[in-house]
């Protein structure tokens, strides 16, 4: 590919790392459909080299005309071939490739970026003319320098199934629709100009357990795919075309935590008991189907949080049919075992997924989403009951109800799923009987109304993530504040106390299941405050385990107890960090935290 | 030198097709060939630049003023014209 062979600089690049460990491997970056391009000053001497490579491109994007031309003429006849002749001819117009040729000499740019705006200057033209005419025209000319630009750029139309071989995907974001092509066994990390901490990219990286950062502002247009590049995802910096001593270092890094991998393996079947005796549950959050092996090489209690949600963007048609979603149910009731699996059922709207004919909201964390959004569209939400319910003939699955912020909404669902069931039983189709309802608590107005809720909800599944967001009103995402989600925030450790309390009282089970039960020190803050059930990342179970087997829960309970009676952020953080380091600072090494 | 006055009558105009037929067919002569609008907007273009072809923005009904000039002038000048005459053989 032309587009690798030119030897650049090593450059660093700093993000926030959302999934421990090392990667190490070829870029591929994944087609950017805002068109960001690498851009690059060349030095002088390169110059002639340049233009040479982009007459091979021009060469390389007539010859793919030339065989797609010919498959139309085959298929569909003359007429179409004809614009792909328009297309061709473009490639052979001197006048286009000659003021191509200009801005590389001129600026001393890089061919792709020299295409990119010499391209943006004829759209400009045309944005000046008939509009009527412009955008057949404009397409034209773009689908050209499109091709032209993936050449040069070495990239891929979207097409990631067919990874050839092991690799770093880099994009703009992770679309949740991306991720669903991936050939997952390919991957072996991802890397993001937006996102962070608990972006869906983090999310699926956990899931999948690989290193990632995100929130790299341009990666993409500093980086070719094929190019060698490193992650450390514990620290969030991306190195691009390392020179060979920095490839050693992360070499022998990596090395390390595959040593400490193979130490995780081997404590699997440790039960997850308290230094003084108590039983915690970890369980695991799930959102991808091919997630469900880690359940087992984890040894999981079962899963705790299934994202559903997923599915909808792992369907190219849009919403899963309902025996599309029963075949995934079904899988996840027969490997989840005893423990079962519960189902969130869709939270899209939001930050999340929006659904079409839907107007985008101006705050969509505030709007049409979850819950809501299923009492909305009732037919899709009775439809994934259906699902849900047949399938829990095959195992132990329950319902978590996203976002419920009063009573009504769990009356409305609950009777909703109570009429999903007895059609089902008029039907006479197998399903599952009185499954368990659950609510998650991630509303502040849900923490507020526990005990209510508890006289109507068979379980609670507290969501640190959106609790914290909703709680500190902090986008989590948004880098100008995402310093202030902090989840050792005392508000949070008090909602969260209440929280506990208040199932204890009314002894219905309470399981924390946000990203805060990833984190071994935030784990100890929250044993102390009475949880003792835990679904997190599988990957992170490992550490969680031998966190738990070394606390006593007198010791846990003497810091939350410290912890929640401070007053900043700042001073919880400082504290419970102390506390770990001087008690338990080797049961973390060498990887402490999962962010 | 022969020039002409000719109204696009297709109703896409000189759309990236049309303009591909008429590139390639002004390539097959030895003429240099130039299109320009009888408005005045847009320098004239060469025949041969689909480019600057696709830059003339004729939409239908738009007047153009085409100019051959060489050893096939005349020849050029009569395809060009029933190529145009023709809407570029769309219906």
């Amino acid at each position: 590919m032309p587009g690798t062979t030119r030897r650049l600089r090593e450059e660093r690049f700093e993000g926030i790392g959302v999934c421990n460990g090392v990667a190490i491997g070829a870029a591929f970056l994944v087609d950017d459909p805002r068109g960001r391009v690498l851009r690059v000053f060349l030095p002088p001497e390169e110059i002639e080299a340049e233009v040479a490579r982009l007459h091979q491109a021009v060469q390389a994007a007539q010859q793919q005309l030339q065989d797609a031309r010919k498959r139309l003429q085959d298929a569909l006849g003359d007429e179409y071939a004809w614009i792909l002749e328009a297309h061709l001819l473009l490639l052979q117009d001197s006048s286009f490739i000659r003021q191509i040729e200009q801005f590389i000499r001129e600026r001393r740019a890089n061919a792709e970026w020299a295409v990119k705006d010499v391209t943006r200057k004829l759209l400009d033209v045309y944005a000046t003319i008939s509009d009527e005419y412009l955008r057949e025209r404009s397409s034209d000319i773009t689908d050209v320098t499109n091709r032209l630009i993936r050449i040069l750029a070495g990239t891929k139309p979207r097409d990631l199934s067919a990874l050839a071989q092991e690799a770093i995907i880099v994009a703009d974001d992770l679309l949740p629709s991306v991720t669903a092509e991936l050939d997952t066994g390919k991957v072996l990390g991802f890397v993001c100009n937006t996102g962070g901490p608990t972006s869906h990219t983090a999310i699926i990286a956990r899931s999948l357990g690989i290193p990632a950062a995100v929130g790299l502002r341009n990666i993409t247009s500093r980086v070719r795919s094929g190019e060698t590049i490193i992650i450390d995802g514990s620290t969030g910096t991306v190195i691009v075309r390392p020179t060979p001593e920095t490839l050693r270092f992360y070499s022998e890094q990596r090395e390390r935590e595959q040593q400490q991998l193979l130490r995780d393996l081997e404590e699997r079947e440790l039960p997850s008991i308290t230094a003084d005796g108590t039983k915690i549950a970890l369980r695991a959050n799930i959102e991808l189907l091919d997630d469900t092996e880690p359940l087992h090489r984890y040894n999981a209690e079962g899963i705790g949080l299934y994202r559903s949600e997923f599915l909808y963007s792992q369907v190219q048609s849009g919403l899963p049919t309902e025996e599309e979603q029963f075949e995934v149910y079904k899988i996840l009731a027969e490997t989840s075992g005893a423990a079962g699996a519960v189902i969130r059922t869709f939270d899209l709207g939001g930050d999340k997924l929006r659904l079409e004919g839907f107007e985008e909201e101006p705050n969509p964390a505030l709007g049409l989403r979850a819950i809501r959004l299923s009492l909305t569209i009732e037919e899709v939400f009775r439809t994934q009951l259906r699902a849900i319910l047949r399938a829990a003939a095959f195992g132990n699955l329950k319902i978590v109800l996203p976002l419920i912020s009063n009573l009504d909404e769990l009356r409305s669902a609950k009777r909703i799923i109570a009429e999903v069931e007895r059609e089902l039983r008029e039907q006479k189709i197998r399903h599952g009987e009185d499954i368990e309802i659950g609510v998650m608590v991630e509303v502040p107005a849900a923490v507020v109304m526990v005990e209510t809720l508890a006289r109507e909800a068979d379980f609670f599944s507290l969501g640190t993530n959106d609790l914290i967001q909703y709680l500190l009103a902090v986008d989590r995402v948004n880098e100008n504040v995402s310093r202030l989600y902090e989840p050792l925030h005392p508000a949070v450790l008090r909602a969260i106390k209440y929280a506990a309390d208040a199932a204890h009282k009314t002894q219905i089970p309470l399981s924390v299941c946000g990203e805060m039960a990833s984190n071994p020190a935030q784990v100890v803050v929250l044993l102390g405050l009475g949880i003792r059930d835990f679904s997190m990342t599988p990957a992170a179970i490992p550490q969680v385990r031998r966190i738990i087997r070394a606390v006593d829960l007198n010791q846990a309970r003497e810091i939350a107890a410290h912890a929640i009676s401070l007053t900043t952020p700042a001073e919880v953080n400082r504290y419970v960090q102390t506390q770990i380091a001087r008690r338990w600072a080797h049961f973390l090494t060498p990887a402490p935290t999962f962010v | 030198m022969q020039q002409r006055t000719v109204t696009i009558t297709n109703r896409l105009g000189l759309h990236a097709r049309a303009a591909a037929r008429l590139v390639k067919l002004a390539a097959a002569f030895n003429s240099r060939i130039s299109l320009s609008r009888c408005d005045g907007r847009e320098a004239s273009a060469d025949a041969r630049s689909i480019l600057a072809v696709l830059m003339l923005a004729a939409t239908q009904n738009t007047q153009l003023q085409i100019t051959t000039e060489g050893e096939d002038e005349v020849m050029a000048m009569e395809a060009l014209c029933s190529l145009i005459a023709d809407r570029f053989g769309e219906n």
